[in-house]
């Protein structure tokens, strides 16, 4: 187990070194920091000094080893653009997005078990019917024109919600948080649904299926041979049997919820991470982009390591001489 | 600094404000990096800013220069400028303005840590005559000098000193990243990078109030169409920009009105004027037809800038005719025709010059830096190729744009250009003037146009104090850059802002937001 766990965590550290060396690699495609460090009035001279200072006259391996440099220990760079360390930039950030990763999980799986269940229980409803063709357009719209939609619907032309930011904050410690407040908990309704929909989705149809399947299982219909309650039935035999595959999924799809909340963070001036990363590619702030990266690359390869171990151990077939993982 | 405690006050203070009417609330798409004066030179710092700080002279509505933190100012034998400075003005702490504050601002500011040095080349030496009298001194007569330094801040010494910030943070955070104490009419009371920055009024501010604003809340929204959202929704009263192809609709909304003005910045085609080949499309390796005056004047009577204006700016922008426009000093107003839209003498032209069957080449655009740049573009090119020029066009982001330009990679290219100080030798200096990396002369000539006329007209420009004379001058370069088509001069680029109804504000030019000509009426 110990050896096991050693590898996969020397694998992932090499999985961080070659996107951290992919993403430096690509950065200067992305474009040239200096003009916008620089107004209108500046040389060519200005420029090139501007450069060496940066470090951007070096090849990318160059670039890329000092900045492994730096976060080895502990220190990220400062940003380009704000000129403050981005370290803290990143931690300002990321509390909006993990609330709102958070709630929006939240809202998937409360609302996609309990569909999921109904629509499998209630097979043949034109309510179960309604909820399942509607649910296609979860899966098939994309995120921006969702949030654009709930913005047009309940912010400009009923006027119950926000269209944009986080509402009012309140800090607790360094953590600054929205859900205490009227106005946080407005506005965050909007960005978790259209975030969240996807995977709510996602899993009312995992929970259907597997609803489906088990409710046709021998067990099933023994325990209502014995005269147990539908109740008992559905929720504390079926449903219990159904969570395996569902948490395997909702957690896998966590890391993706933090990742892609790029574009719901646009669209509804978010101001997490997301949003932070989008500003930083157009100023072509590398700092800031290269720690980004680097965390949720980090994000997943602990979720997936996470994953890992739990498959380990679950299954005592998957032996350290066959890896696992997948 | 206890944030718990910074945080509930502000929830009160936002609690107890928002019922009343002076709140006003507006939406930008860039957030200012710094509240730093000196440490960038960039439109969204120092428009903003210029609601915190305030410099010796200021721009009012018209851009006109008028007096701010000195009073009168008179040339000094004619190399240099005296500056009177007002009396009994504070800054935000409560410390006293002298001409101190405008020395240590003046050596903070032209430090090679500051972004704003290159406002300092012409000046030799300053001097404290008195604590308000102040002395400029430049290498040679300077008849601009004043408003060009209209964006030169004034910060106090003693408070900067305090706080350890003698100088503007390069690559590091300081205490004026975040904070700031001006002399002007608002004071930052609250101020969270990337999500919203609170000014309100400062009691003590030296000028006359004609605002009646209690707070102000600025927050950038950088997708346009959720700025429109929150704009029609109620919540902001003002957002800078309306896209350009949502004008129409806001505009027909009960409740708020679009405010369309022009900006400083001319949209220009420019050209290889020095390259000796054709670097793009299937004509590369041929020599380059754009080195022949005939050939740009043909591009000039071949693009159809009235039908651009229509379609692709909905009839905002207005038509330009030389690198200023009228609203800029300096201008010459007997030259306001651009070249005709007339595709058979584009033809004619091109056929003396060689190329009856035209040719093609490469076009570089941005797609993200002026208003609808790709279209119009587009648009360019179907009209050049309706006199033979097949253009190739390569239209790109900003970040990987002026890397593009300065490596000479591009045949024909689009540019914008806002003159910063307002005057017409600006776009000379920067556009027109042969590249000379020393003297700091022709930095965004990326084609390489040369002129000995222009190169010789321009120093005498720049120090000539007699008003007629200089515009004489002016007028002439206006006339060889016409007359050898240096650029194609298209439109004056359009400000268009979205405003709640009842909101009275002005627009500026130089598309600078200045909170104190802002009334709210209810």
């Amino acid at each position: 187990m110990l050896a096991f766990i050693i590898r996969r965590v020397l694998q992932s550290v090499v999985v961080l070194l070659v996107v951290g060396l992919v993403a430096f690699s690509l950065f200067r495609f992305v474009g040239d920091p200096v003009d916008n460090l620089l107004g209108q009035e500046r040389t060519i001279e200005d420029i090139d000094r501007v450069r060496s200072e940066l470090g951007l006259d070096q090849p990318f391996p160059v670039q890329y080893f000092r900045f492994l440099q730096g976060v080895a220990q502990g220190n990220f760079g400062v940003s380009f653009r704000q000129g403050r360390p981005v370290a803290d930039i990143l931690a300002e950030r990321a509390p909006a997005t993990l609330e709102l990763a958070a709630v929006s999980a939240l809202f998937a799986i409360v609302l996609g078990i309990t569909l999921g269940v109904y629509t499998a229980i209630r097979r043949d409803g034109w309510l179960s019917n309604f909820i399942m063709t509607s649910s296609l357009i979860g899966v098939s719209l994309p995120t921006f024109l969702i949030g654009i939609l709930l913005i047009y619907v309940f912010a400009v032309e009923l006027g119950w919600l926000p269209s944009f930011g986080r509402g009012e904050t309140v800090r607790i410690g360094w953590w600054s948080t929205g859900l205490l407040t009227e106005s946080g908990l407005k506005a965050i309704i909007l960005p978790a649904i259209t975030l969240g929909l996807y995977q709510m989705t996602l899993i009312m149809r995992l929970v259907r299926a597997e609803m489906l399947e088990v409710l046709r299982s021998d067990y099933v219909k023994f325990a209502r041979a014995r005269g147990l309650s539908q109740r008992a039935v559905y929720f504390r035999h079926a449903l219990k049997n159904t969570l395996v595959p569902v948490i395997t999924i909702t957690g896998l799809q966590l890391g993706s919820i933090i990742a892609f909340a790029i574009i719901t963070e646009t669209v509804f001036q978010w101001p997490g991470v997301g949003l932070l990363f989008i500003n930083s590619i157009q100023f072509v702030d590398i700092p800031v982009m290269a720690s980004y990266l680097m965390l949720i690359s980090v994000m997943f390869v602990v979720i997936n390591l996470i994953v890992d171990l739990l498959y380990f151990a679950i299954d005592p077939r998957l032996s350290a001489s066959r890896g696992g993982g997948h | 600094m206890n944030k718990l405690t910074i945080a509930l006050a502000s929830a009160i203070a936002l609690g107890a404000t928002t019922a009343q009417a002076e709140t006003f609330k507006w939406a930008a798409q860039t957030d200012p990096q710094t509240m730093d004066p000196h440490a960038v030179n960039s439109a969204p710092v120092l428009g903003f800013l210029n609601n915190v700080y305030e410099g010796l002279v200021r721009r009012g509505k018209d851009m006109s220069v008028e007096p701010a933190l000195a009073e009168s100012w008179e040339p000094l034998g004619g190399d240099g400028w005296r500056f009177n400075l007002r009396r009994g003005v504070t800054f935000h702490d409560g410390a006293a303005f002298t001409a101190e504050d405008v020395m240590f601002s003046y050596e903070r500011a032209s430090s090679e840590a500051a972004d704003t040095a290159s406002w300092f080349a012409p000046v030799s030496e300053v001097t404290v005559v008195d604590d308000f009298t102040i002395d400029f001194m430049t290498n040679a007569p300077n008849p601009i000098f004043p408003g060009s330094i209209a964006n030169f801040m004034i910060m106090d010494k003693g408070w900067a000193e305090a706080n350890g910030v003698e100088l503007p943070a390069k690559d590091a955070e300081n205490f004026a990243t975040l904070n700031a104490n001006g002399t002007a009419a608002f004071r930052l009371a609250e101020r969270q990078p990337g999500l919203m920055t609170v000014l309100e009024p400062f009691e003590g501010w030296w000028g006359e109030v004609e605002h009646n604003i209690t707070r102000a809340e600025f927050t950038p929204v950088q997708n346009s169409a959720t700025a429109v959202a929150a704009l029609l929704s109620g919540e902001v009263d003002m957002i800078n920009p309306v896209p350009v192809q949502d004008a129409g609709r806001v505009a027909e909304r009960d409740g708020v009105d679009v405010i369309t003005g022009i900006e400083a910045r001319v949209i220009m085609f420019g050209f290889a004027h020095q390259a000796e080949t054709i670097k793009y499309a299937d004509d590369a390796g041929q020599p380059n037809p754009f080195r022949d005056v005939r050939v740009r004047q043909a591009v000039a009577h071949a693009i159809n800038v009235d039908a651009i204006l229509q379609t692709i700016m909905r009839g905002a922008a207005e038509p330009a005719s030389q690198l200023v426009s009228p609203a800029m000093r300096g201008y010459t107003p007997a030259l306001a025709e651009r070249p005709a839209h007339d595709p058979d003498a584009a033809r004619a032209l091109l056929a003396e010059a060689g190329y009856p069957d035209g040719f093609s080449f490469g076009l570089k655009c941005t797609n993200d830096r002026y208003l609808n740049d790709e279209s119009v573009c587009q648009a360019a090119v179907s009209m050049l190729a309706q006199i033979g020029l097949r253009a190739e066009l390569d239209a790109m982001p900003v970040r990987t744009y002026w890397p593009e330009l300065r490596e000479d990679n591009f045949d024909m290219y689009l540019l914008g250009w806002s003159p910063g100080t307002f005057d017409a030798e600006h776009p000379i200096r920067f556009l027109a003037a042969t590249p000379n990396e020393e003297q700091r002369l022709g930095s965004w000539n990326f084609g390489d146009f040369s002129n000995p006329r222009v190169d010789e007209l321009l120093p005498m420009i720049q120090s000539e104090i007699d008003d007629a004379a200089r515009q004489a001058m002016l007028d002439e370069v206006a006339q060889i850059l016409q007359g050898e088509q240096a650029y194609v001069p298209l439109y004056v680029q359009p400000l268009i802002w979205g405003v709640r109804d009842g909101v009275e504000l002005t627009q500026r030019p130089d598309n600078f937001f200045i909170l104190r000509w802002v009334t709210i009426n209810e």
